[in-house]
Formats: C-alpha cells, sequence, structure tokens
C-alpha cells in the first residue's frame, strides 16, 4: 500500500515536472505535440470505458466533445465579443463570462447529462445497433450545431475563445482522468462493466442491470469527453461543426483499437504511437535528402503509411498492442491477465 | 525477453528517426525562408494546390533573377491537412525549428483564424494570398495583409455592375448561411446596392449543401414584379444547381455573385444553365486574357504542364512577389522591418492587379475583374474598382 502510494507521488511529480518545466526546456513544437497527445490521450480514455471496458461500441464521442467545446466556448467569449459574434444570444447566456475551469467544468457536467438522456434509451441496445444509434447520435449534433446559429455561428467558424490551454492544465485533467477511470475500471464496478460486456446473460442472471452499469460507464466517458472538448476549445481558438466530425471519430477509434481495447495503458500506447508516427511521417513526406539520394515531397503520403500500418497491426495484432494487459511495471496485480490465473474472470 | 528487445529497439529506432526528421534540417543558413503552410490535402485543396505552385513559380524566378537582397529565397512547405490542429503545430514548426522571417498562407479565413494567434504572438508578418474575409487583419492583428481585394470590395463591384452595366434598379438577394464568407458578402452587397439606389424586391437564404431551391425559386416567381437580376452569394457547388432550377423554371435573368464561382465546375456542371451568369474575382485567366496574365499562364504551364486552374494560382504566385519585393525595399532579413515594408506597398504591378496599402489598413485596394458567361464560354465584362465600398 505504502509502495504503491509512493508510486503515485512519483509519477504525479514527473508529471507536474513535465507540464511546468517543458515550456522552458523544449521548443513550442514540441510543447504542442505533448500538449495534443495529453489531449487525445484524455479522449481516448474516455472513449475506452464505453468501448472497450462495457462493450458499448460508442460512435457518438466526438458528439460530445463537440457538445463540450462549443459550450465552454459561449461561456467564456467576454461580453464584449458576445456582442459582436453571437448577436442572437439569449439574455440569460449574454451577460456573463466564465473562467476557463468553471466554463470546463459546466461543459463536463453537461456532456455528462447529455449522455444520461441520449443514453437511456440508446443503452439498451446491443452490438451494431447501439453503433448505429451512437452514429445517429453524433449526426443530430452535427446537424444542431450548424443550424443553431445563434448559438454556434452555424458552419461559420467559431473564434475567440481565449487561448488558456497550456501544459499544465491538460496534465492535470489527463491525471485526473487517469485517476479516476483506474479506480473505476478497477473496482467491483469495474467487473460488472466487464461482465455486461464478456456476457449479457450471465450477467443479468446474477442480478446485474445491464441499462445502469452501460448509462454510469457512458455517462462519465462524456464527463470527460465534455471536458477535453473544452480544453480543445480553449487550444484552438477558432474551430467549426466539422471539426468535430467522422475523420476526428475515426482518428480516435484508430488510437484505442491500436492501443488495444480493454486496458488504459493500452488506450494512451495507442495514442502516444499514432501521434508520434503521424507527426513523423508529416515531416518525412515533405521529402529529404540522404547522402546522394534525394527523395521529393509526396503531400498525402503520410495517411497512406499510417493507413498501411493500422492494417499490418490489425492482421498480426488484431487485440492491439496491449490486448487487456496494463503496463504495470510488475508492481500493480491488477491486468486482466492476472485476474483470469486467479480465477477472477 | 526478445519480444521486449525487439519492442525496446522499435520504439529507439522511431524516436530517433522523430528527432533527426525535426531537427536535422537547418544546415544551410544561407537563403531567406518564408513559410509556406498550405492544405494540399483535405477540403481546402482544390485551392490551396494551384496557389503552392504558383507561389513556387514565382519563387523560382526571384531565384532565377539573383535572389533578394543578395540570397536566394527558399519557400518552406507543409501540408497542413486542412486541419487546425495540424496548423497550429505547423505554425510553431515554422517559427521555432525553420526560423522562418516570414509567412505566405492559406485560401480561406478559417485557416487564417487558426494560425492568427501563433504568428500575431511571435511578431512574423503573414501575407494570405487568397483569404479574402476584411475582418481578418481587426480580428487577429497587424501582422496580418491580404494580397487579394476585401470581400466589402468585391460585393461593391458586384452591386455596381448590376446597377451600372446590366441597368438592374431592382434585385433579388440569395445568400448562402453556411459559411462566413458568403454571409459576409452578401451584407456588403445589400450596403452598396441601396447605397447606389438599387431596391431589393427580396431576400431568402439556404445553407452550404442544400440540393433543392424549389421553394426559393417559387418565391421569385410568385413576386408581383420581376427583378431585374438577383445576386446569389454562393459557393460553385450550389450555384450550379440553383442556375438550373432557375432556368428550367423560366427564369432568364442574369446571377451575378462573388469568387466562390470561380471554378472550372461552372461551366462543366452549369452547363448550358450557366448563360447569364457573371462573377467578381481576382483576375481573369483564359483565352484573350491581358499580356502580363498571358505571360503568366505561359510560364505556370512550362513548370506545371497544366494551365492555372482558377485565380488562386495567380494569387499564390503574386504573395511570394509581394513578399519578395517587401524584403528587397526593407534593406534587411527581419521580421519587424519586413513588416513595415508590407504595410509601404504602394503600386505593385502583380498579375492580379496593382497592390496599394493605404495606411493602417491591411486590405489592398485592388481592381476587380466582372467575369460573364456567353455561348458556353467566360469572357472579362468589366474591371473595375467601386465608387463605394462599405465598412469592413
Amino acid at each position: 500500500m505504502i509502495a504503491r502510494l509512493i508510486i503515485g507521488a512519483i509519477v504525479l511529480a514527473l508529471l507536474a515536472g513535465v507540464a511546468f518545466g517543458a515550456p522552458s526546456l523544449m521548443s513550442d513544437y514540441f510543447v504542442r505535440i505533448l500538449l495534443i497527445i495529453a489531449l487525445n490521450a484524455i479522449f481516448v480514455l474516455s472513449l475506452s470505458l464505453s468501448n472497450g471496458f462495457t462493450g458499448v461500441f460508442s460512435l457518438g464521442h466526438v458528439g460530445f466533445i463537440g457538445a463540450g467545446a462549443y459550450l465552454s466556448g459561449i461561456l467564456s467569449l467576454t461580453v464584449a465579443q458576445k456582442a459582436s459574434l453571437l448577436p442572437h444570444l439569449p439574455t440569460f447566456l449574454n451577460w456573463f463570462s466564465l473562467p476557463f475551469l468553471p466554463a470546463t467544468l459546466v461543459a463536463g457536467c453537461f456532456t455528462a447529462l447529455l449522455a444520461i438522456i441520449v443514453g437511456y434509451p440508446l443503452m439498451r441496445l446491443s452490438g451494431y445497433f447501439v453503433s448505429v444509434a451512437t452514429m445517429g447520435f453524433l449526426i443530430i449534433v452535427n446537424v444542431v450545431l450548424i443550424n443553431a446559429s445563434d448559438f454556434t455561428r452555424g458552419a461559420r467558424t467559431f473564434t475567440g475563445v481565449p487561448l488558456d490551454t497550456s501544459l499544465p492544465w491538460v496534465f492535470g485533467w489527463l491525471a485526473i482522468t487517469l485517476f479516476v477511470l483506474w479506480r473505476l475500471v478497477y473496482s467491483p464496478f469495474g467487473r460488472r462493466m466487464k461482465a455486461v460486456r464478456d456476457d449479457t446473460i450471465a450477467a443479468s442472471a446474477i442480478g446485474i442491470s445491464m441499462l445502469n452499469t452501460r448509462l454510469t460507464a457512458f455517462a462519465i466517458g462524456a464527463f470527460f469527453a465534455g471536458v477535453g472538448g473544452s480544453l480543445y476549445a480553449h487550444y484552438l481558438g477558432s474551430f467549426s461543426p466539422v471539426t468535430f466530425y467522422f475523420a476526428m471519430t475515426m482518428n480516435l477509434i484508430a488510437m484505442l483499437v491500436l492501443g488495444g481495447m480493454g486496458s488504459l495503458s493500452g488506450a494512451v500506447i495507442g495514442v502516444v504511437c499514432v501521434s508520434l508516427l503521424s507527426e513523423l511521417l508529416r515531416s518525412v513526406e515533405r521529402g529529404f535528402t540522404i547522402g546522394d539520394i534525394t527523395v521529393p515531397a509526396l503531400f498525402g503520403a503520410s495517411q497512406i503509411v499510417l493507413g498501411f500500418i493500422f492494417i499490418l497491426i490489425m492482421i498480426f495484432r488484431p487485440k492491439g498492442i496491449m490486448g487487456e494487459r496494463e503496463l504495470t511495471f510488475g508492481l500493480f496485480k491488477r491486468s486482466a491477465k492476472s485476474e483470469i490465473k486467479q480465477g477472477v474472470l | 525477453m526478445t519480444n521486449i528487445n525487439r519492442r525496446t529497439a522499435l520504439g529507439l529506432g522511431l524516436s530517433t528517426a522523430f528527432v533527426l526528421a525535426t531537427t536535422g534540417r537547418s544546415l544551410a543558413a544561407d537563403p531567406i525562408k518564408i513559410g509556406f503552410p498550405a492544405n494540399l490535402t483535405g477540403n481546402a485543396a482544390s485551392l490551396d494546390g494551384p496557389m503552392l505552385n504558383g507561389g513556387k513559380l514565382a519563387a523560382a524566378e526571384i531565384n532565377a533573377a539573383g535572389g533578394v537582397l543578395g540570397r536566394p529565397i527558399e519557400l518552406v512547405v507543409y501540408d497542413t491537412k486542412s486541419d487546425a490542429t495540424v496548423i497550429s503545430t505547423v505554425a510553431s514548426q515554422l517559427i521555432d525549428s525553420d526560423k522562418v522571417v516570414a509567412i505566405v498562407a492559406f485560401s480561406d479565413s478559417d485557416s487564417v483564424l487558426a494560425i492568427g494567434p501563433q504568428i500575431q504572438k511571435a511578431q512574423i508578418p503573414l501575407i494570405t494570398p487568397g483569404a479574402t474575409s476584411p475582418k481578418l487583419p481587426s480580428q487577429l492583428g497587424n501582422e496580418v495583409f491580404l494580397a487579394c481585394f476585401g470581400d466589402n470590395v468585391q460585393a461593391a463591384v458586384g452591386a455596381e455592375f448590376a446597377l451600372n452595366n446590366l441597368k438592374a434598379k431592382t434585385g433579388y438577394l440569395l445568400t448562402d448561411l453556411g459559411t462566413e464568407y458568403t454571409t459576409l458578402l452578401s451584407d456588403y452587397f445589400v450596403k452598396t446596392y441601396e447605397h447606389g439606389g438599387g431596391k431589393l424586391l427580396g431576400k431568402d437564404t439556404y445553407k452550404t449543401g442544400d440540393k433543392t431551391f424549389t421553394a426559393q425559386i417559387a418565391k421569385i416567381k410568385a413576386l408581383p414584379e420581376a427583378p431585374g437580376f438577383i445576386y446569389s452569394a454562393s459557393l460553385v457547388d450550389e450555384v450550379t444547381l440553383i442556375l438550373k432550377q432557375l432556368r428550367q423554371a423560366g427564369i432568364n435573368i442574369p446571377v451575378v455573385g462573388g469568387d466562390g464561382y470561380d471554378s472550372p465546375l461552372l461551366l462543366e456542371v452549369g452547363g448550358k444553365a450557366a448563360e447569364g451568369a457573371y462573377f467578381t474575382t481576382h483576375s481573369y485567366i483564359g483565352a484573350g486574357a491581358t499580356p502580363k496574365v498571358q505571360k503568366f499562364m505561359d510560364a505556370y504551364k512550362a513548370a506545371n504542364k497544366v494551365d492555372p486552374e482558377n485565380a488562386f494560382a495567380a494569387l499564390g504566385y503574386d504573395a511570394v512577389k509581394l513578399m519578395a519585393d517587401s524584403i528587397k525595399r526593407a534593406g534587411a532579413v527581419d521580421s519587424a522591418k519586413i513588416r513595415d515594408a508590407i504595410a509601404a506597398t504602394s503600386g505593385l504591378a502583380a498579375v492580379t492587379g496593382t497592390i496599394t496599402y493605404r495606411p493602417g489598413i491591411a486590405v489592398p485596394d485592388k481592381s476587380v475583374s466582372v467575369i460573364g458567361v456567353k455561348d458556353g464560354k467566360l469572357f472579362l465584362a468589366s474591371e473595375a474598382a467601386p465608387s463605394f465600398v462599405p465598412e469592413p
């Protein structure tokens, strides 16, 4: 127990050191790469709760991210900006402006509430049906963002959001996300989630409520999606509904599947691998010279190579890089594998 | 054990390659580096692709003539994939790793809005070849310049063309509410048209992606008095459909719009229905163009094996020429001096018109070409500067 606390403290200190030290040690470019990796880790971890651990393969996660981004964006515009950018905003929204943290929390709570409302009918579905239904939710969010132009400026760019997102903020939220999900996934509730995923009938037979379990996981995932959306909005400063659509959905799912669906460390590893690889390929595709050989620029090649690597990984490691295991450095006996050994699962 | 070794080796290899690829390219300090991020893939690719080709052509010509201040210029090109996240990473690469002194970037306002805060913070001047929102400099700051006219100018020319050349004292307005560009264009049009004594008989809207316009057309047919023309603030995909459905309904009045129509698709998809369409754009590129434009077209074709796809090719060319000219006038490779030199540009003869910035205004006064469609071909209907320009 004490060893675990010490490890936790060391990890936290390390995160804090990187978060506060990096901007003065590294170039802005590397800080941004770190920030985007951490941000994507929040998105993919919150996605793994429903898609990986509960077996609800949701395609609507980006809908929550978009809703969170727009809501926090509207809340944190200054009153003067609201008057010029959103002149038709209803009066209950246009007289105040929230700081970064409250706006983020409100966005998270709003998306969690949205998930409960949407999930109540949808979480009764299983398999392909729930995927299609959650995709419907994503489409609805997109259409609402485009048409509720009094709130969102429609398909036009939503701009002027203060650029508050810094490395300490994102690392802080990432630590909270990791901690909450870790406690949740490896708790009695976590076992209920996996039971519902692995055998719905057996789980119901021993008295586990399928709907409650799935709905809770879905709503907690949506909370962190909303929080991540707010961080993303305050990172970009300007965005439009098309930012939060299928391209982003596919990107997040690819990271999750690649890392391993049933593993928190797998989710993080998937994000790190895909982000670093696409950055690397993006630099290589501009063309380079090694000795006498000059490779010309081939823009667009990075997407092709990335897709090819995904195919290879799915052929040779269909469960993703980590599968159901956790990277524990031998300190925690909490991986799914050890549970199987102990006869728990 | 082998498993872990393999993984470690893979990780090490990847990270080494990553570091090499991102840091190992600043060997020759000799050329003057100008950042050129462009959306070469994704939904803005059909505009930014020709723009980059035009920019490269200009750089090649400048270097062939001895460069600027005795040094060649180098365009540092990145594909930003029409993605705001990639744009912000590329911006920091350009500023921190490549140490560019100035940036030429993008044909759409969204991308300029995404890169704006970073270049403003780093105090590096940026010229956008093709983003026409005249609000950009006031939204972002004093480092942002447009090489093209603002939407207020082209809308004003469109309105005055309707009043003076088409003799249309009454009009009807259709607006696409789906994009910033069409919404602004429509506002500016109304201001000039009504200022010039024109009367709008009605207004209607639709959204980008709509396919049927029967409701809007029925309203036009039901008007007690037929309007003299229709101003349609649209993108090319929708305006071809609008034209087809208008002509099918027997409405043959002229349709006027902005540079959103400037694509080969207008004639390819619009076909016969495109007769009587007019649009304002940066330059007339086609058969019978002015000698200056013809010279650019020939050089572009020689370099790229195709004719210039649209006016954005010429704008990319002009923006790089403008940047090189400003560096020359600044007399030093220094971002602050280059910024001041850009702001002081006066009477620079470019392919798309003469570029002059009035003091404190980062949108140039340029003449606007009005292009019409007749017998399935484009022709230059008018070239003018507006007599009244609405405030941005």
